[in-house]
Protein backbone atom coordinates (compact mmCIF):
# COMPACT_ATOMS: atom_id res chain seq x y z
CA UNK A 1 0.00 0.00 0.00
CA UNK A 2 2.24 2.63 1.20
CA UNK A 3 4.44 1.61 -2.66
CA UNK A 4 1.43 2.71 -4.17
CA UNK A 5 0.74 5.51 -3.06
CA UNK A 6 4.11 6.79 -2.93
CA UNK A 7 4.11 6.22 -7.08
CA UNK A 8 0.52 7.81 -7.24
CA UNK A 9 1.44 10.56 -4.81
CA UNK A 10 4.37 10.89 -7.21
CA UNK A 11 2.66 10.67 -10.48
CA UNK A 12 0.17 13.27 -9.70
CA UNK A 13 3.09 15.86 -8.70
CA UNK A 14 4.40 14.99 -11.90
CA UNK A 15 1.53 15.49 -13.81
CA UNK A 16 0.53 18.78 -11.89
CA UNK A 17 3.54 20.32 -13.33
CA UNK A 18 2.53 19.30 -16.22
CA UNK A 19 -1.09 20.25 -16.75
CA UNK A 20 -0.81 23.58 -14.42
CA UNK A 21 -3.67 23.83 -11.27
CA UNK A 22 -5.00 21.03 -10.15
CA UNK A 23 -4.97 19.37 -6.41
CA UNK A 24 -2.71 16.60 -4.98
CA UNK A 25 -5.19 14.44 -3.02
CA UNK A 26 -3.56 12.92 0.28
CA UNK A 27 -5.74 10.18 1.74
CA UNK A 28 -4.92 10.91 5.26
CA UNK A 29 -3.71 14.66 5.41
CA UNK A 30 -5.64 17.55 5.31
CA UNK A 31 -3.69 20.92 3.57
CA UNK A 32 -3.93 22.59 7.59
CA UNK A 33 -1.78 19.25 8.65
CA UNK A 34 0.51 19.57 5.51
CA UNK A 35 1.32 23.11 6.42
CA UNK A 36 1.60 22.65 10.08
CA UNK A 37 3.66 19.45 9.45
CA UNK A 38 6.16 21.28 6.80
CA UNK A 39 6.16 24.61 9.41
CA UNK A 40 7.46 21.74 12.12
CA UNK A 41 9.98 19.90 10.18
CA UNK A 42 11.39 23.64 9.53
CA UNK A 43 12.06 24.34 12.82
CA UNK A 44 13.45 20.99 13.88
CA UNK A 45 15.69 21.31 11.09
CA UNK A 46 16.65 24.77 12.31
CA UNK A 47 17.28 23.77 16.24
CA UNK A 48 19.49 20.77 14.71
CA UNK A 49 21.34 22.89 12.66
CA UNK A 50 21.81 25.22 15.51
CA UNK A 51 23.17 22.45 18.17
CA UNK A 52 25.33 21.22 15.40
CA UNK A 53 26.82 24.66 14.63
CA UNK A 54 27.95 24.80 18.31
CA UNK A 55 29.33 21.59 18.52
CA UNK A 56 31.56 22.40 15.51
CA UNK A 57 32.59 25.35 15.32
CA UNK A 58 31.16 26.66 18.45
CA UNK A 59 31.20 30.55 19.01
CA UNK A 60 32.27 31.23 15.34
CA UNK A 61 30.42 33.08 12.92
CA UNK A 62 29.36 31.38 9.61
CA UNK A 63 28.57 33.14 6.63
CA UNK A 64 26.15 32.69 3.47
CA UNK A 65 28.48 30.75 1.33
CA UNK A 66 26.56 31.56 -1.55
CA UNK A 67 29.40 32.30 -4.60
CA UNK A 68 31.91 30.47 -2.15
CA UNK A 69 31.12 27.52 -1.52
CA UNK A 70 28.63 24.94 -3.49
CA UNK A 71 26.99 21.96 -2.34
CA UNK A 72 25.01 19.30 -4.88
CA UNK A 73 23.77 15.79 -3.96
CA UNK A 74 21.02 14.26 -5.44
CA UNK A 75 17.47 15.35 -4.05
CA UNK A 76 16.47 11.53 -3.99
CA UNK A 77 19.54 9.64 -3.43
CA UNK A 78 18.55 5.59 -4.72
CA UNK A 79 21.21 4.14 -2.17
CA UNK A 80 21.16 6.02 0.91
CA UNK A 81 24.96 4.07 2.11
CA UNK A 82 26.05 5.75 -1.18
CA UNK A 83 25.05 9.37 -1.81
CA UNK A 84 27.43 11.32 -3.87
CA UNK A 85 28.14 14.84 -3.30
CA UNK A 86 30.07 16.90 -5.48
CA UNK A 87 31.46 20.02 -3.57
CA UNK A 88 32.74 23.54 -5.20
CA UNK A 89 34.54 26.57 -4.14
CA UNK A 90 35.41 29.59 -5.12
CA UNK A 91 37.24 32.35 -3.36
CA UNK A 92 39.68 34.79 -3.80
CA UNK A 93 41.35 34.24 -0.39
CA UNK A 94 42.54 30.83 -0.59
CA UNK A 95 40.54 27.63 1.25
CA UNK A 96 42.20 26.06 3.73
CA UNK A 97 39.28 23.67 5.01
CA UNK A 98 36.01 21.44 4.04
CA UNK A 99 33.59 20.04 6.50
CA UNK A 100 30.93 18.21 5.03
CA UNK A 101 28.22 17.74 7.86
CA UNK A 102 25.01 15.47 7.71
CA UNK A 103 22.73 17.15 10.32
CA UNK A 104 20.53 13.74 10.87
CA UNK A 105 23.12 11.29 10.91
CA UNK A 106 24.06 10.37 14.97
CA UNK A 107 27.79 11.31 14.03
CA UNK A 108 27.12 14.19 12.04
CA UNK A 109 30.58 15.18 10.62
CA UNK A 110 31.55 12.87 7.93
CA UNK A 111 34.91 14.72 6.69
CA UNK A 112 36.71 17.43 7.49
CA UNK A 113 39.38 18.28 4.66
CA UNK A 114 42.50 20.26 5.42
CA UNK A 115 44.14 21.30 2.19
CA UNK A 116 47.65 21.65 1.68
CA UNK A 117 49.99 23.41 -0.92
CA UNK A 118 49.35 21.02 -3.70
CA UNK A 119 45.52 20.83 -3.35
CA UNK A 120 43.50 22.75 -5.76
CA UNK A 121 40.56 22.43 -3.59
CA UNK A 122 38.17 24.13 -6.45
CA UNK A 123 36.10 20.50 -7.21
CA UNK A 124 35.65 17.80 -4.53
CA UNK A 125 33.51 14.60 -4.47
CA UNK A 126 33.03 12.06 -2.36
CA UNK A 127 30.07 9.70 -1.19
CA UNK A 128 28.49 9.29 2.03
CA UNK A 129 26.14 7.67 4.15
CA UNK A 130 22.49 9.06 5.39
CA UNK A 131 20.79 7.57 7.66
CA UNK A 132 17.31 9.95 7.11
CA UNK A 133 16.11 13.09 5.43
CA UNK A 134 18.41 15.69 6.51
CA UNK A 135 20.54 18.86 5.55
CA UNK A 136 24.09 18.24 4.68
CA UNK A 137 26.12 21.04 5.24
CA UNK A 138 28.90 21.83 3.69
CA UNK A 139 31.92 24.61 5.22
CA UNK A 140 34.17 25.82 3.93
CA UNK A 141 37.29 27.81 6.01
CA UNK A 142 39.75 30.19 4.27
CA UNK A 143 43.08 30.92 5.50
CA UNK A 144 42.23 34.08 7.13
CA UNK A 145 39.81 31.91 9.27
CA UNK A 146 36.13 32.64 8.23
CA UNK A 147 33.60 29.91 7.21
CA UNK A 148 31.34 30.00 4.96
CA UNK A 149 28.30 27.49 4.38
CA UNK A 150 25.93 26.02 2.09
CA UNK A 151 23.29 23.10 2.18
CA UNK A 152 21.19 21.12 0.17
CA UNK A 153 18.29 18.91 1.33
CA UNK A 154 18.70 15.11 0.67
CA UNK A 155 15.59 12.33 1.10
CA UNK A 156 16.83 9.19 1.63
CA UNK A 157 16.82 6.99 4.34
CA UNK A 158 18.97 3.58 5.88
CA UNK A 159 22.21 4.30 4.67
CA UNK A 160 23.57 3.63 8.34
CA UNK A 161 22.29 0.47 8.93
CA UNK A 162 22.56 -0.82 5.59
CA UNK A 163 24.02 -4.12 4.80
CA UNK A 164 27.64 -3.54 3.44
CA UNK A 165 27.47 -6.82 1.52
CA UNK A 166 26.24 -10.53 1.31
CA UNK A 167 29.30 -11.48 3.30
CA UNK A 168 31.66 -9.91 5.65
CA UNK A 169 34.27 -11.45 5.11
CA UNK A 170 34.62 -10.74 1.70
CA UNK A 171 33.85 -7.19 2.21
CA UNK A 172 37.36 -7.30 3.95
CA UNK A 173 39.19 -9.34 1.64
CA UNK A 174 40.67 -6.71 -0.27
CA UNK A 175 40.56 -4.05 2.83
CA UNK A 176 42.90 -1.16 1.86
CA UNK A 177 43.50 -1.83 -1.90
CA UNK A 178 43.08 1.43 -3.95
CA UNK A 179 43.55 2.79 -7.52
CA UNK A 180 43.87 5.84 -8.58
CA UNK A 181 42.65 7.56 -11.70
CA UNK A 182 43.87 10.33 -13.20
CA UNK A 183 41.09 12.46 -14.74
CA UNK A 184 43.09 14.52 -17.59
CA UNK A 185 45.82 14.83 -19.44
CA UNK A 186 49.17 15.85 -17.12
CA UNK A 187 50.84 18.93 -17.69
CA UNK A 188 53.55 20.50 -15.27
CA UNK A 189 51.99 22.89 -12.87
CA UNK A 190 48.41 22.42 -14.02
CA UNK A 191 45.87 21.38 -12.11
CA UNK A 192 44.72 17.94 -12.19
CA UNK A 193 41.50 16.05 -10.57
CA UNK A 194 42.28 12.48 -9.62
CA UNK A 195 39.59 10.00 -8.44
CA UNK A 196 40.52 7.80 -5.69
CA UNK A 197 39.08 4.75 -4.70
CA UNK A 198 39.95 2.84 -1.58
CA UNK A 199 38.73 -1.06 -0.65
CA UNK A 200 37.18 -0.67 2.94
CA UNK A 201 34.24 -1.77 4.40
CA UNK A 202 33.97 1.19 6.56
CA UNK A 203 31.60 -0.72 8.96
CA UNK A 204 30.12 1.75 11.46
CA UNK A 205 28.89 -0.73 13.98
CA UNK A 206 25.25 -0.65 13.24
CA UNK A 207 25.34 -3.04 10.29
CA UNK A 208 23.16 -6.35 11.57
CA UNK A 209 24.94 -9.98 9.69
CA UNK A 210 21.81 -11.57 9.45
CA UNK A 211 23.68 -15.14 9.55
CA UNK A 212 25.27 -14.62 12.89
CA UNK A 213 22.37 -11.77 14.44
CA UNK A 214 25.26 -10.44 15.75
CA UNK A 215 26.38 -6.03 14.65
CA UNK A 216 29.16 -6.69 13.02
CA UNK A 217 31.96 -4.47 14.65
CA UNK A 218 32.94 -1.27 13.57
CA UNK A 219 35.64 -0.36 11.44
CA UNK A 220 36.28 2.20 9.77
CA UNK A 221 38.53 5.07 8.02
CA UNK A 222 39.85 7.37 10.36
CA UNK A 223 42.43 9.59 8.15
CA UNK A 224 43.50 9.90 4.80
CA UNK A 225 46.68 11.60 4.12
CA UNK A 226 47.60 12.54 0.38
CA UNK A 227 50.51 13.96 -0.66
CA UNK A 228 52.57 14.90 -3.43
CA UNK A 229 56.30 13.70 -3.75
CA UNK A 230 55.91 14.41 0.29
CA UNK A 231 54.45 18.12 -0.22
CA UNK A 232 50.62 17.91 1.09
CA UNK A 233 47.33 17.71 -1.30
CA UNK A 234 44.92 17.17 1.79
CA UNK A 235 44.61 15.58 4.81
CA UNK A 236 41.11 13.96 6.24
CA UNK A 237 40.02 13.45 9.13
CA UNK A 238 36.79 11.04 9.39
CA UNK A 239 34.42 8.51 10.71
CA UNK A 240 31.46 6.22 9.67
CA UNK A 241 29.21 8.55 7.57
CA UNK A 242 32.00 8.06 4.75
CA UNK A 243 30.26 5.17 2.81
CA UNK A 244 31.90 1.46 1.99
CA UNK A 245 34.69 1.51 -0.48
CA UNK A 246 35.11 5.63 -0.81
CA UNK A 247 35.50 7.35 -3.66
CA UNK A 248 37.14 11.06 -3.35
CA UNK A 249 37.76 13.55 -6.42
CA UNK A 250 40.06 15.89 -5.89
CA UNK A 251 41.96 18.45 -7.64
CA UNK A 252 46.05 18.72 -6.90
CA UNK A 253 48.74 20.66 -8.90
CA UNK A 254 51.85 18.36 -9.68
CA UNK A 255 54.93 20.35 -10.31
CA UNK A 256 56.67 17.95 -12.30
CA UNK A 257 56.72 14.22 -12.86
CA UNK A 258 56.38 12.44 -9.50
CA UNK A 259 54.59 10.40 -7.11
CA UNK A 260 51.86 10.41 -4.98
CA UNK A 261 51.51 9.04 -2.14
CA UNK A 262 48.21 7.88 -0.40
CA UNK A 263 48.58 6.87 3.61
CA UNK A 264 44.73 5.91 5.00
CA UNK A 265 44.29 4.73 8.84
CA UNK A 266 41.47 2.88 10.14
CA UNK A 267 39.66 2.61 13.68
CA UNK A 268 41.85 -0.80 14.35
CA UNK A 269 45.11 0.98 13.46
CA UNK A 270 45.71 -0.48 10.29
CA UNK A 271 47.77 1.36 7.85
CA UNK A 272 47.59 0.80 3.87
CA UNK A 273 50.02 2.96 1.56
CA UNK A 274 50.20 3.36 -1.84
CA UNK A 275 52.42 5.44 -4.03
CA UNK A 276 51.20 6.32 -7.64
CA UNK A 277 53.19 7.91 -10.35
CA UNK A 278 51.63 11.19 -12.18
CA UNK A 279 51.49 10.73 -15.14
CA UNK A 280 50.78 7.08 -14.79
CA UNK A 281 52.51 4.11 -16.10
CA UNK B 1 1.05 4.03 -18.40
CA UNK B 2 1.48 3.62 -14.35
CA UNK B 3 4.01 0.62 -14.84
CA UNK B 4 6.26 2.79 -17.84
CA UNK B 5 6.41 4.89 -14.47
CA UNK B 6 7.74 2.63 -12.38
CA UNK B 7 11.14 2.08 -13.12
CA UNK B 8 11.76 5.71 -13.29
CA UNK B 9 10.59 6.07 -10.22
CA UNK B 10 13.24 3.01 -8.88
CA UNK B 11 9.94 0.74 -7.85
CA UNK B 12 9.75 -2.67 -9.12
CA UNK B 13 7.06 -2.75 -11.06
CA UNK B 14 5.65 -6.32 -9.36
CA UNK B 15 3.99 -6.53 -5.80
CA UNK B 16 6.26 -8.07 -3.05
CA UNK B 17 4.42 -10.51 -1.92
CA UNK B 18 4.42 -12.00 1.38
CA UNK B 19 7.28 -14.75 2.42
CA UNK B 20 6.61 -17.62 4.15
CA UNK B 21 8.59 -17.39 6.63
CA UNK B 22 10.35 -14.17 8.02
CA UNK B 23 11.84 -11.32 5.44
CA UNK B 24 15.26 -11.68 5.62
CA UNK B 25 16.59 -9.45 2.80
CA UNK B 26 17.47 -5.94 3.05
CA UNK B 27 15.63 -4.04 5.46
CA UNK B 28 14.51 -1.13 3.27
CA UNK B 29 12.52 -1.44 0.26
CA UNK B 30 9.25 -2.04 -1.08
CA UNK B 31 7.12 -4.00 1.44
CA UNK B 32 3.94 -6.40 1.54
CA UNK B 33 0.78 -4.88 1.10
CA UNK B 34 -0.60 -7.94 3.94
CA UNK B 35 0.34 -9.68 6.72
CA UNK B 36 -1.20 -13.29 7.41
CA UNK B 37 -2.73 -13.47 10.89
CA UNK B 38 -2.44 -9.52 11.30
CA UNK B 39 -4.25 -6.52 10.02
CA UNK B 40 -3.03 -4.00 8.08
CA UNK B 41 -3.98 -0.33 9.16
CA UNK B 42 -3.15 3.09 7.82
CA UNK B 43 -2.73 6.57 9.66
CA UNK B 44 -6.36 7.48 9.90
CA UNK B 45 -7.60 4.55 10.87
CA UNK B 46 -4.54 4.31 13.70
CA UNK B 47 -5.85 7.67 14.95
CA UNK B 48 -8.95 6.52 15.66
CA UNK B 49 -8.47 3.34 17.06
CA UNK B 50 -5.79 4.86 19.15
CA UNK B 51 -8.46 6.80 20.72
CA UNK B 52 -10.60 4.51 21.29
CA UNK B 53 -7.67 2.97 24.05
CA UNK B 54 -6.04 -0.16 24.97
CA UNK B 55 -3.87 -0.80 22.45
CA UNK B 56 -0.05 -1.62 22.97
CA UNK B 57 1.91 0.54 20.73
CA UNK B 58 5.78 -0.63 19.34
CA UNK B 59 7.98 0.75 17.53
CA UNK B 60 10.50 -1.48 16.40
CA UNK B 61 12.90 0.98 14.43
CA UNK B 62 16.67 0.34 14.72
CA UNK B 63 18.48 2.44 17.75
CA UNK B 64 21.97 4.20 16.25
CA UNK B 65 24.65 2.56 18.41
CA UNK B 66 27.68 4.86 19.04
CA UNK B 67 31.59 2.69 18.04
CA UNK B 68 33.44 2.18 20.82
CA UNK B 69 36.03 3.07 18.76
CA UNK B 70 34.79 6.72 18.00
CA UNK B 71 37.44 9.42 18.04
CA UNK B 72 37.22 10.91 21.68
CA UNK B 73 36.50 14.35 20.13
CA UNK B 74 34.12 12.86 17.18
CA UNK B 75 30.73 14.69 17.29
CA UNK B 76 28.22 12.08 18.37
CA UNK B 77 24.06 13.61 18.76
CA UNK B 78 21.80 11.09 17.48
CA UNK B 79 18.64 12.45 17.33
CA UNK B 80 15.98 12.44 19.86
CA UNK B 81 13.81 9.71 18.62
CA UNK B 82 10.16 10.31 17.83
CA UNK B 83 7.46 7.59 18.28
CA UNK B 84 3.68 7.68 18.52
CA UNK B 85 2.68 8.97 22.25
CA UNK B 86 2.42 6.00 24.29
CA UNK B 87 4.75 3.69 22.38
CA UNK B 88 7.28 1.19 23.55
CA UNK B 89 10.89 1.50 21.28
CA UNK B 90 12.51 -1.88 21.09
CA UNK B 91 15.10 -1.93 18.54
CA UNK B 92 15.74 -5.47 16.94
CA UNK B 93 12.44 -6.84 17.80
CA UNK B 94 11.90 -6.83 13.64
CA UNK B 95 15.31 -8.71 12.85
CA UNK B 96 14.53 -11.64 10.43
CA UNK B 97 17.04 -14.19 12.70
CA UNK B 98 16.11 -12.51 16.23
CA UNK B 99 18.84 -11.94 18.76
CA UNK B 100 17.53 -14.68 21.26
CA UNK B 101 17.73 -12.33 24.15
CA UNK B 102 15.62 -9.49 22.31
CA UNK B 103 13.22 -12.13 21.50
CA UNK B 104 12.83 -12.53 25.16
CA UNK B 105 12.95 -9.03 25.97
CA UNK B 106 9.97 -8.64 23.40
CA UNK B 107 8.12 -11.55 24.40
CA UNK B 108 7.73 -10.43 28.54
CA UNK B 109 7.02 -6.54 26.94
CA UNK B 110 4.64 -7.61 25.29
CA UNK B 111 3.07 -10.17 28.49
CA UNK B 112 3.84 -7.15 30.87
CA UNK B 113 1.82 -5.13 28.91
CA UNK B 114 -0.93 -6.56 27.66
CA UNK B 115 -1.27 -8.52 31.06
CA UNK B 116 -0.97 -12.04 29.09
CA UNK B 117 -4.27 -11.14 27.38
CA UNK B 118 -3.42 -12.47 23.80
CA UNK B 119 -6.46 -10.65 22.58
CA UNK B 120 -5.61 -7.34 23.54
CA UNK B 121 -4.69 -4.97 20.33
CA UNK B 122 -1.02 -4.35 19.31
CA UNK B 123 0.20 -1.78 16.98
CA UNK B 124 3.80 -2.68 14.81
CA UNK B 125 5.59 -0.28 13.28
CA UNK B 126 8.68 1.52 11.98
CA UNK B 127 9.01 3.54 8.97
CA UNK B 128 7.68 3.45 5.30
CA UNK B 129 9.22 0.76 3.05
CA UNK B 130 10.90 -0.80 6.28
CA UNK B 131 10.16 -4.75 6.70
CA UNK B 132 11.42 -4.54 10.58
CA UNK B 133 7.87 -4.06 11.99
CA UNK B 134 6.28 -6.81 9.41
CA UNK B 135 8.60 -8.85 10.68
CA UNK B 136 7.91 -7.93 14.21
CA UNK B 137 4.15 -8.08 13.98
CA UNK B 138 4.75 -11.73 12.43
CA UNK B 139 6.57 -12.63 15.24
CA UNK B 140 4.08 -11.23 17.62
CA UNK B 141 1.36 -13.31 15.77
CA UNK B 142 3.68 -16.02 16.36
CA UNK B 143 3.75 -15.61 20.27
CA UNK B 144 0.29 -16.29 19.97
CA UNK B 145 -1.54 -12.63 19.41
CA UNK B 146 -4.73 -12.53 17.88
CA UNK B 147 -5.73 -9.07 17.61
CA UNK B 148 -1.96 -7.32 15.43
CA UNK B 149 -2.45 -4.48 13.47
CA UNK B 150 1.01 -3.82 11.14
CA UNK B 151 1.29 -0.11 10.55
CA UNK B 152 3.03 0.36 7.63
CA UNK B 153 2.67 4.06 6.96
CA UNK B 154 5.31 4.07 9.79
CA UNK B 155 6.60 7.16 11.62
CA UNK B 156 6.81 8.98 8.19
CA UNK B 157 3.04 8.65 7.76
CA UNK B 158 2.28 9.25 10.79
CA UNK B 159 4.29 12.98 10.97
CA UNK B 160 2.87 13.65 7.16
CA UNK B 161 -0.49 13.70 8.52
CA UNK B 162 0.64 16.11 11.48
CA UNK B 163 0.02 13.86 14.31
CA UNK B 164 1.45 14.26 17.87
CA UNK B 165 4.73 12.84 18.62
CA UNK B 166 7.07 12.06 21.86
CA UNK B 167 10.21 11.45 22.62
CA UNK B 168 11.21 7.05 23.75
CA UNK B 169 14.36 6.08 25.04
CA UNK B 170 15.29 2.54 23.14
CA UNK B 171 14.25 -0.51 25.17
CA UNK B 172 17.60 -2.56 25.22
CA UNK B 173 18.32 -6.59 26.38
Amino acid sequence: MGVTRTVLLALAVSTLAALGPSRVAYADDSEAQMRAHAAQDEAERAARWQQLQQAVFGKRALADGAGVIQIEAPEHALDAALVPITLTMKSATPIKGLYVVIDNNPSPVAGHFTFGPRADPRTLKLRVRVNQYTFIHAVAETVDGKLFVSRQFVKTSGGCSAPVGADNADALKDIGLMKLHLLGPFSPGKSLQAQLMIRHPNFNGMQMDQITRLFTPPRFIRTIDATYDGAPIFHLDSDISLSTDPVITFGFVPDKKGSMQLVVRDSDNAAFNHSFAVPAG
Amino acid sequence: MLASYLPWLGIAASAVQEPAGYWMGAIHGPVAATLSGGTVIHTKKLAALLKMGDVMVIDVSDAPRRPDNLASGAVWLPLPHPVIPGALWIPGAGIGAINPSVDKLFRECLAQRTENDLAHRLVIYCHRNCWLSWNAAKRAISYGYRNVFWFPDGMEGWRAAGLPTATAEPLLP
